[in-house]
Order: C-alpha cells, then sequence, then structure tokens
C-alpha cells in the first residue's frame, strides 16, 4: 500500500518532471547556423573576377526598324553581389512587318502638298536606325544558385539587374530632295508661311542621345570560367523613331519653343552572350 | 523504520526510471547482450515469470553464470524461443558458401583489365526534393498580357485546372477571357501615314495543356534565404475566338474560331507545400482572318460591306500571339508525405 508521504513524494517527482518538460519547451532554441551564410564552400564565380562577354542582342517588338547587332561587355565584379561595367553593341537594322504592311499601302508617288499621305520613300527616308548603343552600368546580383536539367546536368547560375546611364547614336538620312521644308512650322526668308505638311520636313531623329540604363539577366556557368550570359535591356533615351510630326503640330520640330516630337522612348532588347571570367579559377568562401 | 521503508520505494521509482531513461537511450544490444541480461534476471529472481524472452541457445552449452536463469525459465509458459534448430544444416551451407567463394576467387582473368578511375561523376547525391507534385492538383488562377503586338495590348485574366501525374508531368485545362487597349502606334500610324491600322481583338481561349519539368534546382537570394524553384516547358491544344476591329466603324466586324496549338516556358517558385508563384511565356499559335482591304462603296457597289461578305473575302495571316503570364498556384492536397527516405 502506498502511504501520505510516498504519494507526495511521487507528486513532487512528477510535478518536477513535468516543469523541466514545460520549461525544455519554452525555452527558446537557437541554432549557431541562424545567422550563418547560405551556401558554405560556394565557388565565388564572379567576385574579384573580371568579365569579358562577346554578345549578340536584338530589339524586342520594335515599330519600324529592328535592331540586330553584336557587341561587346566588359564587366568588374567588386564583390559578389556588385559590380561594374560597360556595354557596347553595334547594330544593323531590319524592317518590321508593321513597316512592310504601311509601305505596301502607300502611294510611290508623292500625291501632293494637299495630301499628307507621304509616299513610300518619304515614309522610309523619316525612319531612324541605331548603329550604334551602349551603356555603363552599376549591377547588383542578388541571387545565386545551382539548378539539375534532365536530372544529369548541373549548373551554377545568377540573376543580376543593372542600372546607369546609356547613350545611342541615331542616324537618319533624309535627302533634301525628299525632306525639301526649309522652315518647317515657321515663316520663310522669303516671308512664304509654314507649309504645315510633315512628310516634307526633315525628320530631326539622328544625333547622339544620352539616356538611362536598365536591365536584368542571368548567368549560367558552364564551367569555372565560361557562362553563357542572358540579359533583358532597356535603353532609354529621346526618340522620334517614325521622324513624323507626333505632337499633331504639323510639322516636325525638336525643340521646346517650337514643339518637340522627340520624346522619351523605351527601347527593349535581348542580349545572349558568352561570358569568359578572368582569372580561370575560383575561390570558395569559408 | 517505516520512514526508511517508504525511502527505499521512492529510491527504486527513481531508480527504475533512471533505468528506463537509459534504457531508451542506450544503444541496441546485439548478441553481446545477451549475458548482462542473463545475470540480471537470475539476480533478481524475476527471471522465471511468464513472457520472458529467452535467448539462450538449448546447444550451445553456454556458461555457467547463466545457468541458473535458463533453467528457471525455461518451463515456463509464453516463453518465446529465438533459438536455430538448423544450425547444424546452417553450418553445412556456409561451407558449401565458403567452397564456392573459392572457387569463384581461383578464377583469373586474362588479357588487360579496363581501369574505371572514379570521379566526381561517379558520386550521386540524391538530395530530397523539398516539393512533391506527382498525384496532386494545381488551381492556378493567373493574369497575362500581350508581347509581341505593338498596335493592340490584350490583358487576359484565366485559371488552370492541372493534375500532376508524375512529379515531372502534370496535363491540365486551362481558359482565359481577354480585354484590350490600343497602344499608341495604332493612333500614330494612322495620323502620321494615313492608313488605319487593321486588326483583330481576341475574346476568349481554352486549351489542354500537358507539362513537362526537366528543370529544377534553388538559389539563395542576398546570400540569406533559400528558394527553390523550377522550370517546366508547356505545350498544347486548344480553341479561342478573335473578333474584328473595323477601320470603319460604319461597317459591322466579324468573329473567327480559332483553333490554337500554344508552346511555352514558365518558372515556379516554391513558397509552401500549397502555394506556388507561376511565371511564364506562351506562344499561342493560329491562323486568323482580318478585314479585307477592301471594303465600302466601290465602283457604286459596296463591296464586303456585311460581315458575312466581308469574312468570306477576309486575308488570312499566321499569328503568334506571345503572352506573359503570371500566376499563383494552390496546391490540393495541401500537403505531401514522402514515400522515399531521405
Amino acid at each position: 500500500m502506498f502511504t501520505k508521504q510516498t504519494i507526495i513524494l511521487g507528486a513532487v517527482l512528477a510535478g518536477t518532471l513535468l516543469a523541466t518538460a514545460h520549461q525544455a519547451q519554452a525555452q527558446h532554441r537557437t541554432n549557431d547556423l541562424e545567422k550563418d551564410v547560405a551556401v558554405r564552400h560556394r565557388r565565388l564565380l564572379v567576385a574579384h573576377r573580371f568579365e569579358v562577354t562577346p554578345l549578340f542582342e536584338s530589339s524586342i517588338d520594335a515599330d519600324y526598324e529592328h535592331t540586330v547587332g553584336g557587341g561587346l561587355k566588359l564587366e568588374y565584379h567588386l564583390s559578389d553581389m556588385l559590380s561594374i561595367g560597360v556595354v557596347g553593341v553595334a547594330s544593323t537594322s531590319i524592317q518590321t512587318s508593321l513597316t512592310n504592311k504601311i509601305v505596301g499601302t502607300l502611294p510611290d508617288m508623292d500625291p501632293g502638298p494637299n495630301d499628307k499621305t507621304p509616299s513610300q520613300t518619304q515614309f522610309l527616308d523619316h525612319l531612324n536606325t541605331i548603329p550604334f548603343h551602349g551603356a555603363a552600368y552599376v549591377s547588383l546580383t542578388p541571387w545565386y544558385g545551382k539548378l539539375a536539367a534532365f536530372s544529369s546536368a548541373f549548373v551554377a547560375f545568377d540573376f543580376y539587374f543593372q542600372a546607369g546611364v546609356a547613350f545611342a547614336q541615331l542616324d537618319s538620312s533624309c535627302p533634301s530632295s525628299v525632306c525639301n521644308d526649309t522652315h518647317p512650322g515657321t515663316m520663310g526668308s522669303d516671308g512664304s508661311s509654314p507649309e504645315l505638311n510633315p512628310k516634307y520636313d526633315p525628320p530631326l531623329n539622328s544625333g547622339t542621345k544620352p539616356g538611362l540604363y536598365l536591365g536584368g539577366g542571368v548567368h549560367v556557368f558552364l564551367s569555372d570560367f565560361l557562362a553563357l550570359d542572358l540579359t533583358v535591356r532597356d535603353y532609354a533615351f529621346s526618340d522620334n523613331p517614325s521622324g513624323a510630326d507626333y505632337n499633331a503640330d504639323l510639322y516636325v520640330g525638336n525643340s521646346a519653343k517650337l514643339g518637340d516630337d522627340n520624346r522619351f522612348l523605351h527601347h527593349l532588347f535581348f542580349g545572349a552572350g558568352l561570358s569568359v571570367m578572368l582569372p580561370a579559377t575560383v575561390k570558395r568562401t569559408p | 523504520m517505516s520512514t526508511i521503508r517508504h525511502r527505499s520505494r521512492s529510491l527504486l521509482v527513481v531508480a527504475l526510471a533512471l533505468v528506463a531513461g537509459t534504457a531508451l537511450a542506450g544503444p541496441p544490444k546485439g548478441k553481446g547482450g545477451k549475458g548482462t541480461s542473463k545475470g540480471s534476471g537470475s539476480g533478481s529472481g524475476s527471471g522465471g515469470d511468464a513472457g520472458e524472452i529467452q535467448m539462450d541457445d538449448n546447444g550451445s552449452g553456454s556458461a555457467a553464470g547463466s545457468a541458473a536463469g535458463s533453467a528457471a525459465g525455461s518451463d515456463a509458459g509464453g516463453e518465446i524461443e529465438m533459438d536455430n534448430p538448423d544450425q547444424g544444416s546452417g553450418s553445412k551451407d556456409l561451407a558449401a558458401d565458403l567452397a564456392a567463394q573459392d572457387k569463384g576467387a581461383n578464377i583469373v582473368q586474362e588479357g588487360p583489365v579496363k581501369k574505371t578511375p572514379v570521379s566526381w561523376k561517379d558520386i550521386v547525391v540524391v538530395v530530397r526534393k523539398p516539393f512533391l507534385k506527382v498525384r496532386r492538383t494545381e488551381l492556378t488562377p493567373f493574369v497575362a498580357t500581350t508581347m509581341n503586338d505593338n498596335m493592340i495590348q490584350h490583358y487576359a485574366a484565366g485559371g488552370e485546372f492541372a493534375y500532376w501525374l508524375t512529379d515531372v508531368l502534370g496535363i491540365g485545362v486551362e481558359g482565359q477571357y481577354f480585354t484590350h487597349t490600343f497602344s499608341s502606334t495604332y493612333d500614330l500610324v494612322a495620323r502620321q501615314s494615313r492608313r488605319l491600322p487593321t486588326i483583330n481583338d481576341y475574346l476568349w481561349s481554352a486549351a489542354l495543356d500537358f507539362h513537362y519539368v526537366p528543370v529544377y534546382g534553388k538559389f539563395a537570394v542576398l546570400d540569406r534565404h533559400l528558394v527553390t524553384w523550377e522550370s517546366y516547358f508547356t505545350a498544347g491544344i486548344g480553341a479561342g475566338e478573335s473578333e474584328v476591329v473595323p477601320r470603319d466603324t460604319k461597317f459591322p466586324g466579324f468573329t473567327n474560331f480559332l483553333i490554337e496549338p500554344n508552346i511555352g516556358v514558365n518558372m515556379r517558385f516554391f513558397l509552401a507545400k500549397w502555394l506556388t508563384i507561376n511565371l511564364g511565356i506562351r506562344d499561342y499559335m493560329f491562323i486568323d482572318k482580318f478585314e479585307p482591304t477592301n471594303r465600302g462603296e466601290m465602283g457604286g457597289m459596296c463591296v464586303n460591306c456585311t460581315g458575312s461578305e466581308a469574312q468570306n473575302n477576309a486575308d488570312s495571316a499566321f499569328i503568334n500571339n506571345i503572352m506573359f503570364q503570371i500566376g499563383v498556384s494552390f496546391w490540393v492536397p495541401t500537403s505531401f508525405d514522402y514515400t522515399t527516405f531521405r
């Protein structure tokens, strides 16, 4: 038979055990790994390395002229996440299907000053192209990881985002025989009134344009020093791709006083390149 | 005296608890623990109780120290015997096995031996996937927008219902409803070139899709947080409807029923066992019919003025409607169990 003391002792023992267990549950468990990095012994595939990338670039969803070209990207990675670089691309132009459709419906010859419909030549000669463009930027690489493709290829990759300044060399060549209005939107030196038909005005959409640059892309590392570089770039600068009257004042102008038909436009490009990382060997994190 | 007896009982309870705790925490014992079990059984005098687990070997002639316990318990009912009655035959098999092994060892291969050096490719690390899709249903509301049309911008709201047959192969049905806005180029072409663009807008589409997941991986965000993701291809077949936007609003438009195969590539980010975020690009391909260019009064006749006339004389073109989609997937069941060891 259990005596009173036995019961009390048992109760105390049981209570102590329960209390201890409760304290153990309530105690905040901390782990040394909590403040540690996500990946140890990681290959530093970009940190303190120089990146040289020959690349191909093509415009995305351009209105009148596709821009297709090749160039070079030079980038130095100050750390594993931060880098600075420049990119420059020389390009040629291909008419878009929209341009072809419009040209197909335009008259071969100029219908005259009383009709604002341009001829095929007048329309095409007002379009501009981008023979050279580029950017200087700061790049942030906040994501890196590893992927398995078809359960056989295991490759490292990282995502990066870039921001900086852009420039573009624009070119349009409308001969004086086509763009023959010498005083668009203004009185002529001989006192003649403005013609107010923009198809005879010079397009005023050439020259060097500064702007802003945004980009985002991914490195897919084929080896320790080679990576596939895929990027979407946005070169934003003042432009008037059609070279025609945009603000409906019936002439083409490029100044605030007379009315500027250029506007700040985004020019999206897709780029693919092969990055060579120098030096070729990589270091590892602790 | 009573106090001492009570204390001794209490100490016995504590001792039993400690022993139990030690037994739980201790490593499993094999044959090496046999002598200890016997010794304690015979010493405590409880070895003869029914239900005792006897691990003696009847024919082995074990140590004298265990004989008392064995003798006391051997007659009790309910005893679990773990003897090996076929010990003799087992010995025979072992001899045969050894003979066979020796015979095999005597075989000498002649000729050059191909060396296969071990490399890192021979080490296959199988990491348990953090997210399983097999036999789960995915419900995905999504929104989408056109990527490759600079005249008309379509926006879509839709949903997909997919069932995953395996962890990499899924089948689903999707539907989406479109709305649209005209881009600035649409107005500029009309004003600058004096040409009204011929365009169609899309009303709805539905498709049966197959998904295949060849790529999965994980990435670290700001060197702190790991996020798991996968990339998958989609191919499907479906139908849709487009509507002509008349250049001159005095003429009626018409609608087209479209057969739409589609292909796409998508990415999925795993947020929880029941929740993922999906991003994708999908190309819906179809042959669409557009308003004919010659429509209106011509030579005293109204050409293609009715909707059916215009549709019969419509211009056809192959269209790639590339859309960017973003959606959230809800997974049912909301959790899953692993069927393989880590």
